[in-house]
């Protein structure tokens, strides 16, 4: 009796570890089956290679190419400004600061990869956005430049948290050796526990543009939705993700338009899957 | 160049090193502050908490919003929970090192990594269109379960890892079953670690909007939902609409709204942060 | 006297590699057989194969015969056979509840006890039966985790006394332990002999010679000798047993 209810529980455990396995899957079919529609509709090459997004005119155009450079703008800036300051708080936190300090630093890292994106936007819009707009004399804030300040913000939790665990998880031992050869402490962190806990890094690193790329809310809120081609920092962009959030409320089920945007998602998909894919690979060699 | 001494420079670059610290941690106190500055008179203000919003929101109060989203994250957690730590069971407990098993584990990656909006996509294709069941919160709420099944399942695996090998060897070497041991020796030692996880994710799905965009949102009901197929308003989504759509409306009621949202993230960081703190104390190993 | 345990051509393999070595040994019903032998001789690869605690290892993998009164061991179904062959680890484990909850948690399981007055007396008997009682009888409720190592390790005996095995497998007990716990441990022993069938293993020499009815000497994964322990220490027959037990290597 009590043999078979075990057997039962069992099986139902087994069947909720397989479930991701499923999920996974069926976005990536729900995904390609919508697209596989819009492509045989619409021309793959164009749709990567199109520079135009006209979605309502008569001879409707749907190239992704502007909101391709508009995401990968936008995170590449948010990347420069993150990943040296994030490295270098996870340095510190991990390696120089005391017992205490370290803890508190801990909870305000993880306090702020709770504040919502929403929130990050609205700030943005009353802060970033009029300083951008006075500072540098352009015609508007809502740039590709104040959207990868906000989510630079954004994303310093993820490669504060994920560096300093694979700065932590360097042995004692390293340091020790270096130590004992008459090195600085400075030196032992600079020469050997930045080298070791490289993999980690740069998975840190991955996570955070897979995050980044995939960031919605903020980006509609602060870089202006103008799906052109950038010709700076400081023009309007518009990301992938903020077109689909953008149109879908308005498409009509089922029409051409509402397949391209799941071919945008699945471009989307693609891109952090392989990003992810990289980021496990390296935490896989950290270990 | 000037060689600096290696006492110098460990000096310089310490210094250097607490500055980037504090320019990664300001900005989110800040973010923080200036909401709770602008958003606090909320507080005095009991009918902006629990009116219905009225005259194209420009008056009344959050009411159905505060209401949804409470609604959408107690039935996303009694959903994806029980599910999340089954799977975190079943792959730190019984999995053998086998193609199944790093299958599972490159999925939950992945997961992990979707963007947000796409999980709204694959929630439009599959609940509202596909199972017919409309935008409704039913549609958002299971949307949000796959989306936070990912991150149950890791923190729920890393507090069992927490617990001591040698507890199931002793439990097992008894003659007790494999189950029996994770249900009482197990898991009673892996909840603190458990349930501070559910909590920052309570945190995360309070500010989720993209997923919900297609799937659950309203822009404005007038009445609360009577049945989990109704649509909702949320915190999140109207802070964006009153924010970026409604052109003459006052600021002090948007910050209000973003003071509100970001209590019930702040209130889930402190529960778990003392949970943390009352457990560590409490350990018996 | 009875077999209890037969072991026929056991080998077994960590990825691949042998550990243990075509093994044969009969172990009699109520004695006590120790194990001894350098490290890696596959003493506790042994031991963990009597009760089944290795098939947890992914990596381990085994073939041949063991015997529990004439029935196979591997074919058995794995809770009844822990239930019948208890173990006792190197260090002591104690669970993480009470001293009074780490004794019936298992019985309670098991349905070996089922009310509270039949508990009661059940942690009183097998608390005195490993000398703990007078030493532990007022905080019963008190967690195991604060007693001393040497108590700890003799609650872990009063645990697998509870479920009233057959067996008892005790793996080098008393390596973390002071010499005056050591006694109290080896003292159980040689008392739990008349009711159980026991398996030491052990690195000290000393110990086996002092509690044992018969040794086994391991050496590389083989049996090299196995005799009554009088005879063992005083006239062994093989070289390289002679020189472990006077200290030559090992």
């Amino acid at each position: 009796m009590k043999k078979t209810k075990n057997t039962i529980i069992e099986i139902i455990i087994f069947m909720c570890g397989t479930l991701s396995v499923i999920f996974v899957v069926s976005i990536f079919i729900f995904l390609l089956k919508e697209s596989l529609g819009f492509f045989r509709e619409y021309n793959i090459l164009k749709f990567i290679t199109g520079r135009n997004w006209y979605p309502d005119s008569n001879e409707p155009s749907f190239g992704i190419f502007p909101m391709v450079i508009g995401s990968f703008l936008v995170t590449f800036g948010a990347c420069i400004i993150a990943v040296p300051i994030g490295v270098m708080a996870a340095l510190y936190i991990s390696e120089i600061a005391p017992k205490y300090v370290h803890d508190i630093l801990k909870f305000l890292v993880e306090l702020m990869a709770t504040i919502p994106s929403v929130v990050i936007g609205l700030i943005g819009m009353c802060t970033i956005v009029p300083f951008v707009k006075n500072f540098f004399n352009i015609p508007t804030g809502l740039t590709a430049f104040s959207g990868s300040i906000m989510l630079a913000f954004m994303v310093m939790p993820t490669i504060v948290t994920i560096s300093e665990d694979a700065i932590h998880s360097v042995p004692w031992k390293y340091r020790e050796g270096a130590l004992a050869l008459g090195a600085t402490k400075w030196q032992a962190i600079r020469r050997i526990v930045l080298k070791e806990a490289r993999p980690g890094i740069i998975a840190a690193i991955m996570l955070g543009i897979g995050r980044l790329i995939g960031e919605t809310m903020a980006v509609m809120m602060i870089t202006g939705n103008s799906a052109s081609i950038p010709k700076s920092i400081f023009s309007p962009v518009r990301t992938m993700t903020a077109t689909i959030a953008a149109e879908m409320g308005e498409v009509v089920k089922c029409d051409i338009h509402y397949k391209a945007l799941f071919a945008v998602g699945l471009v989307l998909f693609i891109i952090t899957f392989i990003v992810n894919f990289i980021a496990d690979f390296f935490l896989g060699k950290n270990k | 160049m000037i060689k600096l001494s290696p006492r110098l420079s460990q000096k310089i670059s310490y210094l250097l090193l607490f500055l980037a610290t504090v320019l990664a941690i300001v900005p989110g106190l800040l973010i923080i502050s200036i909401i709770i500055a602008k958003g606090k008179d909320v507080f005095f203000a009991w009918d902006f908490l629990t009116l219905m919003p009225i005259n194209g929101m420009l008056d009344g109060g959050i009411f159905p919003a505060i209401i949804g989203t409470l609604l959408l994250i107690i039935i996303t957690i009694f959903l994806s929970l029980p599910i999340g730590i089954g799977a975190a069971i079943y792959l730190n407990e019984y999995a053998k090192d086998n193609l199944l098993t790093r299958m599972i584990k490159l999925s939950i990656v992945n997961l992990a990594g979707v963007p947000s909006i796409v999980y709204g996509l694959f929630g439009l294709g599959i609940f509202v269109m596909y199972l017919k069941l409309g935008v409704s919160i039913i549609a958002g709420v299971l949307t949000l379960s796959v989306m936070e099944l990912p991150v149950i399942i890791t923190t729920s695996r890393s507090a069992l890892k927490s617990v001591p090998y040698l507890f199931r060897e002793a439990s097992l070497s008894l003659g007790v079953s494999r189950w029996d041991t994770i249900k009482y020796i197990v898991l009673p030692n892996a909840i603190p670690g458990i349930l501070t996880g559910v909590i920052l994710s309570i945190a995360r799905i309070a500010g989720e909007t993209a997923p919900l965009l297609f799937t659950a949102v309203a822009f404005y009901t007038p009445y609360l939902p009577h049945s989990i197929y109704d649509q909702v308003m949320i915190l999140p989504y109207h802070l964006y609409i009153t924010a970026t759509q409604i052109p003459n409306i006052g600021k002090d009621r948007i910050f209000a709204t973003a003071f509100m949202l970001l209590m019930i993230v702040l209130t889930m960081n402190f529960i778990a942060i003392i949970i943390r703190i009352y457990f560590r104390k409490n350990r018996k190993w | 006297m009875v077999n209890k345990i037969k072991v026929k051509n056991l080998s077994c393999y960590y990825n691949k590699q042998c550990v243990l070595n075509s093994l044969n040994i009969n172990i009699l019903q109520h004695e006590i057989l120790s194990i001894i032998g350098p490290a890696n001789s596959g003493k506790t690869t042994f031991l963990r194969t009597l009760n089944r605690m290795n098939d947890l290892n992914v990596n381990y993998s085994r073939k041949g015969e063991i015997y529990l009164d004439n029935n196979n061991i591997f074919f058995m179904n794995m809770e009844s056979l822990r239930k019948r062959i208890g173990m006792l680890f190197e260090m002591p484990i104690p669970l993480p509840m009470s001293i009074y909850d780490n004794i019936v948690y298992a019985p309670k399981l098991l349905n070996i006890v089922s009310n509270k007055s039949d508990q009661d007396a059940m942690v009183e008997k097998v608390l005195k039966n490993v000398s703990l009682w007078n030493e532990v009888k007022d905080r019963l409720n008190s967690s195991a985790m604060k007693i001393s190592g040497g108590q700890q390790q003799r609650l872990c005996i009063a645990r697998i006394l509870a479920i009233n095995p057959e067996v008892i497998l005790f793996d080098e007990p008393c390596s973390g332990l002071d010499p005056i716990s050591t006694a109290k441990v080896e003292e159980s022993m040689i008392r739990l002999k008349q009711k159980y069938t026991i398996v030491l293993v052990t690195n000290n020499v000393k110990q086996a010679s002092r509690v044992s009815d018969k040794t086994a000497f391991f050496l590389m994964g083989k049996l090299i000798e196995i005799n009554e322990t009088g005879k063992l220490f005083i006239s062994p027959q093989k070289k390289q047993t002679g020189d472990y037990i006077t200290g030559r290597f090992g």
